[in-house]
């Protein structure tokens, strides 16, 4: 057919301009921008902000490295979540299953005298069959992934209640386990700031460079069309399952460790500002995509936020205010931007 | 070219209507008048434009020009509710109702229609009126029944019913009889009749041509967005309609198109269905597909042809039936069986399951083929630069009119999707291809360059299966074309046998 594609005059001319190039008016310009840098940008201009307020306190290498310990529990989290709902599927048994992980390895070595090895291990596997289930019954069975796993969320709080009687735990654990939360290896930085870069990196390289990920992205996208195209849609959207309770159960064993001991149902209060962080993170690098990367800047931005609302020396009731007010004007913006982008025709 | 209603004025007359889609004509400076105490039948084949008059009349689209009367007064048709209100009730194809809500709950369903006592509706009252309406068609149900726990053509009587107490005087039932057993469809002929005897009048839709002359009083054939054929219904039988719905041009020989009905170029056998039979509307299906062959599957709408597709690709399972894959027997569990076995499948579906619309077109060439994009052989981690060489190498091959590869496959022309499709598919590599409506909604241009790479694939040695409604295009390239009706495989036709006037008297069960 030579030539023949000069003769379909509908395609060639009613391509729009690929995004990044130019010949946009400003505002669609803007708001792509802001899809991509906005929470970056925020997040400056809240450290900026919250330093020029409180200078001596705000301002200072030891308060960022605790704001960095402080995030790296609710990163690992965060970043396990990113995983499921790329490919659509919702996890709301994760802060119970952080609960279960943390107090259930605690519970083994105190109460059940089990090395604190053993324990952690146990809990893992715990978390890996409770993915398992979660998998089986939303991607084989079918099961909306948001009652499965709200209903999971209950069964897991039960299970923990069984190991820790519903009793904080702070004796007989193991000196090697509390390593986990106050060991400083490199750079006077607390051993759980690496893991947590470590676990971000691998994931993020997982999702953008990998085969794996490029399925995720493609279930996500459209999960007939992925299925047609050939890939194990059932078994992906497990293994999402796994990961983001194997993420949630190390998440519980850091919180554990860095106190040596354990609260019960301490594991919810988490679940929440997770997935603000990850909804957070689709206005970061990939415009209304979840992806890893604004992630790990949503629990950035969340951690910078809640810790300059203290330093401001306001009420907790202020604090409580203005932060959920802050994550729904966020949430909002990204969504506003994108349907009026709609409405532009992109 | 009208043809003479009863006396008096005609009810509802459409004049001069042209709609045009895209480059495609679907009503090309239609007339037609509907008198009251008459029943219509609108015939014609997939795409003819029956479908398009039915939504002008329901004001789903607007016509390009022309105009809608309604009693002698031009009709403003500006949304569905204001087709209600002029009278026109519409009775679709597909199910229309809420499926757990009431007999009573659906059929006075809609603003306006619900008995009301300030914002509480009255339940009784809608019962009564329900029964009203029902018993007017000499239908005995309980009110309060569950529509989902309805047979089918309860459910199409409820439908039916709705349309009756909107004090209709124009009912539209497109393709009522669909799924109905015969003894439904007389009880369905008979209610027709006695609301023609009431002074409604009434426009039937059907593929049935032995039906539509059966309880038509005129029939109009629509072809090409034109009406063809305005003739009352005693002037046609079987033959004459089928070929007045055909066209009978049809004699003209097959086009150059084809690669030659030229049976030494068909080589072995890639892939056979035995007995294949599926509750999606699949039953007892033969045949097989050879090297260098062009097989048609013809069929009306809802024939069963997609669900046979889908079958061969594993994207449903059958119930019973076996599939070989030169010459052994595969079980085809999932597309990635059929994958592996050298199958693929370019769905009807292009948006909705062919590509993935918001992602790049780059992206979804390589898609399947990802593995063999690695940067190091070793580490399953795709290559960008070698991703685009393909997707580069794919959109030269393929003339695929696009500036940038990371541009979304969803700001391309319907052509251009398809030709994505396609593209990651000669990636993979694949001995069978299967075509499902191919050439659905694609200007003609982009049409005959499919057509094109289709006639080159076989001539390549691939074995290639076309699902199209287009019965001209599947004339002009098929070497073989089989025909379904209501899931079962009717006819089969080869070389200079296949033409569509044969084709359709297969799919009317008209030979």
């Amino acid at each position: 057919m030579p030539s023949s594609a000069s003769a379909d005059p509908s395609t060639s001319r009613s391509l729009l301009p690929a995004p990044g190039r130019g010949g946009r008016r400003w505002p669609t310009r803007l708001i792509h921008l802001s899809g991509t840098i906005g929470l970056p940008v925020a997040l400056v201009l809240a450290i900026v902000g919250f330093g020029i307020a409180r200078p001596a306190t705000f301002l200072t290498a030891s308060n960022f490295k605790d704001m960095l310990f402080d995030s790296a529990a609710p990163a690992i989290l965060a970043t396990g979540l990113t995983v499921t709902l790329v490919m659509g599927d919702f996890d709301l048994s994760i802060g119970s299953m952080l609960g279960l992980g943390g107090a259930g390895a605690v519970a083994l070595m105190s109460l059940h005298h089990v090395v604190w090895f053993w324990a952690i291990v146990i809990a893992l596997v715990l978390a890996m069959a409770t993915g398992m289930v979660n998998g089986v019954l939303v991607a084989y069975a079918g099961g909306s992934s948001f009652i499965i796993t709200l209903a999971m969320s209950t069964i897991l709080l039960g299970i923990e209640y069984l190991f820790d009687g519903e009793q904080t735990v702070y004796s007989g654990v193991a000196h090697a386990y509390t390593l986990i939360g106050q060991a400083r290896p490199f750079g006077d930085i607390n051993v759980q700031v690496w893991i947590a870069l470590g676990v971000a990196i691998v994931a993020f390289l997982l999702m953008e460079r990998s085969e794996a990920g490029r399925y995720m992205y493609a279930i996500g996208g459209n999960r007939e069309a992925a299925r047609l195209a050939g890939i194990a849609v059932n078994r992906y959207r497990l293994t999402g399952f796994v990961v983001a309770a194997l993420a949630a159960a190390f998440a519980g064993i850091m919180i554990t460790a860095q106190a040596g001991a354990s609260t019960p149902n301490a594991g919810v209060p988490y679940l929440l500002p997770a997935y603000a962080a990850v909804f957070l993170g689709t206005a970061a690098f990939q415009e209304g995509q979840f992806n890893v990367a604004g992630t790990i800047v949503g629990v950035l931005f969340l951690e910078v936020i809640s810790t300059g609302l203290i330093m401001l020396n306001l009420s907790t009731a202020v604090i409580d205010i203005v932060q959920g007010g802050i994550l729904v004007l966020a949430i909002l913006g990204t969504r506003v931007g994108r349907k009026a982008l709609q409405r532009a025709g992109r | 070219m009208t043809g003479e209603g009863p006396a008096g004025a005609p009810l509802v007359r459409l004049r001069g209507i042209v709609k045009r889609y895209g480059g495609v004509l679907a009503a090309d400076h239609v007339d037609l008048d509907l008198w009251p105490g008459e029943v219509v039948g609108l015939v014609g084949k997939n795409g003819a434009g029956k479908s398009t008059m039915i939504k002008i009349l329901a004001a789903a689209v607007r016509p390009d020009t022309g105009h809608v009367l309604i009693g002698g007064k031009p009709a403003a048709l500006h949304s569905p509710s204001a087709a209600t209100r002029l009278g026109l009730a519409f009775v679709h194809q597909e199910l229309t109702l809420v499926p757990a809500m009431s007999v009573a709950e659906n059929i006075t369903i809609g603003p306006g229609s619900t008995p009301r006592w300030g914002p509480f509706v009255k339940r009784g009252a809608a019962r009564r009126s329900a029964v009203a309406a029902l018993g007017r068609l000499g239908v005995d149900l309980d009110p309060r029944t569950r529509v989902d726990q309805l047979s089918v053509a309860r459910q199409r009587m409820v439908m039916i019913a709705r349309g009756v107490r909107q004090q209709a005087r124009l009912l539209v039932l497109d393709e009522p009889s669909a799924s109905l057993t015969d003894e439904e469809i007389s009880h369905l002929h008979a209610v027709v009749r006695s609301l023609r005897g009431d002074g409604l009048a009434v426009l039937y839709v059907s593929h049935r041509v032995e039906e539509i002359l059966a309880i038509t009083d005129r029939v109009v054939v629509m072809r090409d967005g034109r009406v063809v054929d305005d003739r009352r219904a005693a002037e046609f039988d079987q033959a004459t309609l089928v070929r007045s719905i055909s066209g009978s041009a049809d004699a003209a020989p097959p086009a150059a198109g084809r690669a030659a009905a030229d049976p030494g170029a068909v080589g072995e056998r890639l892939l056979r269905a035995e007995h294949l039979t599926a509750p999606s509307g699949v039953s007892d299906v033969t045949f097989d597909v050879r090297a260098g062959e062009i097989l048609g599957i013809a069929g009306l709408v809802g024939s069963g042809r997609t669900e046979l597709v889908r079958l061969l690709y594993g994207a449903e399972q059958p119930s019973s039936g076996q599939v070989f894959v030169g010459g052994r027997q595969v079980r085809i569990s999932s597309p990635r069986a059929a994958l592996r076995e050298g199958i693929v499948l370019l769905p009807e579906d292009r948006r909705g399951q062919g590509n993935i619309l918001g992602h790049s077109i780059t992206g979804n060439i390589t898609l399947p083929n990802l593995r063999r994009h690695r940067r190091l052989g070793w580490l399953p981690s795709p290559s960008a630069p070698r991703e685009r060489r393909s997707a580069m190498q794919m959109i030269d091959q393929l003339q695929i009119a696009a500036s940038d590869l990371s541009q979304p496959v969803d700001t391309l022309s319907g052509g251009n999707q398809q030709k994505v499709v396609l593209a990651k598919w000669l990636l993979h590599g694949a001995s069978v291809f299967i075509f499902d409506e191919p050439t659905a909604g694609i200007d003609v241009v982009a049409k005959a360059e499919i057509y094109a790479l289709v006639v080159k694939l076989a001539a390549a040695g691939k074995g290639i299966i076309v699902i199209s409604s287009e019965f001209a295009e599947l004339v002009e390239v098929c070497h073989r074309v089989v025909i379904l009706r209501e899931g079962r495989l009717v006819g089969e036709l080869a070389g200079g046998a296949i033409s569509e006037h044969a084709i359709l008297e297969h799919c009317y069960d008209a030979t």
